[in-house]
């Protein structure tokens, strides 16, 4: 009997890989040799490991990966400093920063959204750390300044990159983390056995989901704030909009798409006529039709953390310069 | 899918899912692509997943009328979407309206952003709804009655703002009138995912929950942004409203927060910070910002704005639901 479910089993795991890499397969040929001005030796691809079972320990301490990437960049871009030694798993690690990086000329507004955003992600590494008890992941080796600027030259904004350089630039480093943690939980909620977990995790999501909405609602706000105006129109700065939908472009090429870029809200004349304007947006990144966020297999989001074109054996690069620590850390597609 | 493999596979759940359940994550991953209900091989609930979107077609119904009368001044059956029994158009309950019916209710937009948001929700709300009763098919319950008028001026009197409120007045009144519906939305589907067995509808659920949480943190961000140091009141609205559905719920411990501000204690280690409050959860040990959910009793309690449990075979009805809600928890 016992081989009988495994056989059928596995049948359906094949079914899984095969769906995995086709979604990926376009997008291969364009971002080949995108890593090409990474400080990261790019890895050469192993021979293709057979897909493995994961735990439900397995899946929650790649989100712990995850959440310690996104806490150091938070934590930084608000006090300059990341997790302490205590939050990190020892401090035997170390994370590759821009000399300063506390977000500099910060309103108090601005400041609010940062700090709160800081503890959200500190909060989840606590939680999971604690979660995990002693089969927690220390906090891998993170690289929060060849990443960035190997993503703004891979998505075309420019041959560097700081986003603790301002308030703009922050906001397109936090987009380039949020809609990924949503996508993440969403693929792995799916595979959690356990329903506390599950509970969670479906918890996790939803935070990171306030996040990204929060994000997206700010970058079209700077764009108005920092609008050309004239005595009849109104006309958004969308640079940094611009340079988001660059890295959601990039993501979609990595993660086999999944991606809803940033509608830049329309010019409007002035006075303004509601009637008269054909109000656009998408701060919700979802697919069109049921308007149901986007998922994404662990694989999926290797190759965006890693700065990775699909394919299998990718186990390190990006903002993982070492690789993620636990189970889920090669590629399999 | 082979009928004869998923009959297969049932059995052999049956008989060796702890075998199965030792394997770990992976082979229920395996299982979902297969399209195997994991539901065959438990226990009946007394409820089916059927039952639980039901539950949310409800909720959505609500919300996608909401937005679609502020920003087209319609009702979404007058934008092409079904409202009736299983795949009926028509049949479905009323929506009371502010006087003037629906066109009446076309906020007068003076933010063009937050009429570009609003239009965005409706769209995304109505595509929930023909998502749902697409995939519930003929089992989709109609839509009930709705109040969208009454139920405003109740609620904010029951939570002290004033003795009417028209969230189809001005943009503002409008974000309030959203948040009154996105962070329940959130809890709400917080609350139904674990319940769910099909993991098709999991995830759809989940991919739900996560749009209702950017909702969320949009009409958040944009009552913040608007109110910063809530001189304006707006931020006191949120407050207030969050404790009155905090009421409602019964819950014993904190489950809702406004929009507003908190201190927090990030590093290194003693640092406190002056931060904002957009994420509707609480910060630090024991919650550890993790979103709420809420039970589908304590969303009905919300919803109908009905504190007390009622009695077994009766339905919740108030406020948003005159006559209650369609479908088996009602």
């Amino acid at each position: 009997m016992e081989k009988k479910l495994v056989g059928l089993i596995d049948k359906a795991l094949s079914r899984r890989s095969f769906l995995a890499a086709s979604g990926a397969t376009a997008a291969a040929t364009v971002i080949a040799g995108c890593g090409g001005s990474s400080s990261t030796p790019t890895p050469t691809p192993t021979t293709t490991p057979a897909p493995t079972a994961y735990t439900d320990v397995d899946y929650l301490n790649f989100a712990l990966n995850l959440e310690y990437l996104e806490a150091e960049f938070y934590l930084r871009a608000a006090t300059g400093s990341g997790l302490s030694s205590a939050d990190a798993g020892g401090n035997s690690t170390v994370v590759i920063a821009p000399p300063t990086t506390q977000v500099p000329n910060l309103t108090t507004t601005q400041a609010n959204y940062i700090y709160e955003i800081a503890q959200n992600e500190l909060d989840h590494v606590r939680f999971l750390r604690s979660a995990l008890g002693s089969e927690a992941v220390s906090r891998p080796v993170i690289d929060l300044l060849n990443s960035f600027n190997t993503a703004a030259s891979a998505a075309g904004i420019g041959s560097s990159f700081n986003p603790f350089a301002s308030y703009e630039a922050f906001l397109v480093g936090a987009f380039v983390f949020e809609d990924v943690g949503v996508t993440a939980y969403h693929g792995a909620a799916g595979l959690l056995t356990s329903k506390a977990y599950l509970a969670a995790a479906a918890s996790i999501l939803a935070v990171e989901a306030y996040h990204a909405g929060e994000v997206r609602t700010l970058l079209i706000a700077d764009s108005v704030a920092t609008a050309t105006v004239t005595s009849s129109m109104v006309t958004p700065n969308n640079t940094y909009v611009g340079y988001a939908n660059k890295i959601s472009a990039l993501r979609a090429m990595l993660g086999g798409g999944n991606e809803t870029a940033l509608t830049p809200l329309p010019p409007y004349s002035l006075p303004f006529d509601p009637t008269a304007y054909t109000p656009a947006s998408s701060i919700v990144a979802a697919d069109s039709t049921n308007s149901i966020a986007y998922a994404r297999t662990t694989d999926q989001v290797l190759h965006i953390v890693y700065a990775a074109a699909p394919g299998a054996g990718v186990f390190q690069g990006g903002f993982f310069p070492n690789g993620l620590n636990g189970n889920i850390k090669v590629t399999n597609s | 899918m082979a009928t004869s493999e998923t009959q297969q596979l049932d059995e052999v759940i049956v008989s060796s899912r702890r075998k199965m359940l030792a394997l770990g994550g992976a082979a229920l991953a395996g299982l979902a692509f297969a399209g195997v209900k994991l539901a065959d091989a438990q226990a009946t609930p007394a409820y089916s997943d059927s039952d639980i979107l039901n539950f949310a077609l409800n909720l959505e119904y609500l919300e996608s009328q909401f937005y679609t009368l502020a920003t087209a001044g319609k009702t979404i059956d007058q934008v092409g979407i079904g409202i009736g029994a299983g795949t009926a158009a028509t049949g479905g309950g009323s929506v009371v309206t502010k006087s003037g019916g629906p066109s009446a209710c076309l906020v007068p937009w003076t933010i063009p952003a937050i009429q570009a948001y609003a239009t965005e929700t409706a769209q995304e709300e109505r595509n929930h709804v023909s998502f749902l009763r697409g995939a519930l098919g003929a089992s989709a319950v109609a839509q009930p009655n709705l109040d969208l008028y009454n139920s405003f001026n109740t609620l904010a009197n029951a939570a002290g703002i004033a003795n009417s409120f028209d969230p189809f007045a001005n943009d503002e009144t409008f974000l309030i009138g959203a948040y009154i519906f996105e962070d329940v939305g959130v809890t709400a589907y917080s609350g139904a995912a674990p319940l769910i067995t099909t993991p098709a509808y999991l995830s759809a659920a989940a991919g739900i929950l996560a749009v209702e949480a950017y909702h969320a943190g949009l009409v958040r961000t944009s009552i913040f942004g608007l109110d910063p140091t809530g001189s304006l009141g707006l931020q006191g609205y949120t407050q207030k409203i969050s404790a009155t559905r905090m009421a409602l719920d019964g819950s014993t411990t904190v489950d809702d927060i406004g929009v507003g501000f908190q201190t927090v204690s990030t590093e290194p280690t003693g640092t406190t910070l002056g931060a904002s409050t957009i994420v509707d959860a609480q910060t630090g040990s024991p919650n550890y910002s993790k979103t709420y959910s809420r039970t589908t009793t304590q969303v009905l309690q919300i919803v109908t704005g009905n504190p007390n449990v009622v009695a077994s075979g009766t339905k919740y009805s108030g406020v948003f639901f005159p006559n209650g809600l369609n479908g088996l928890f009602s």
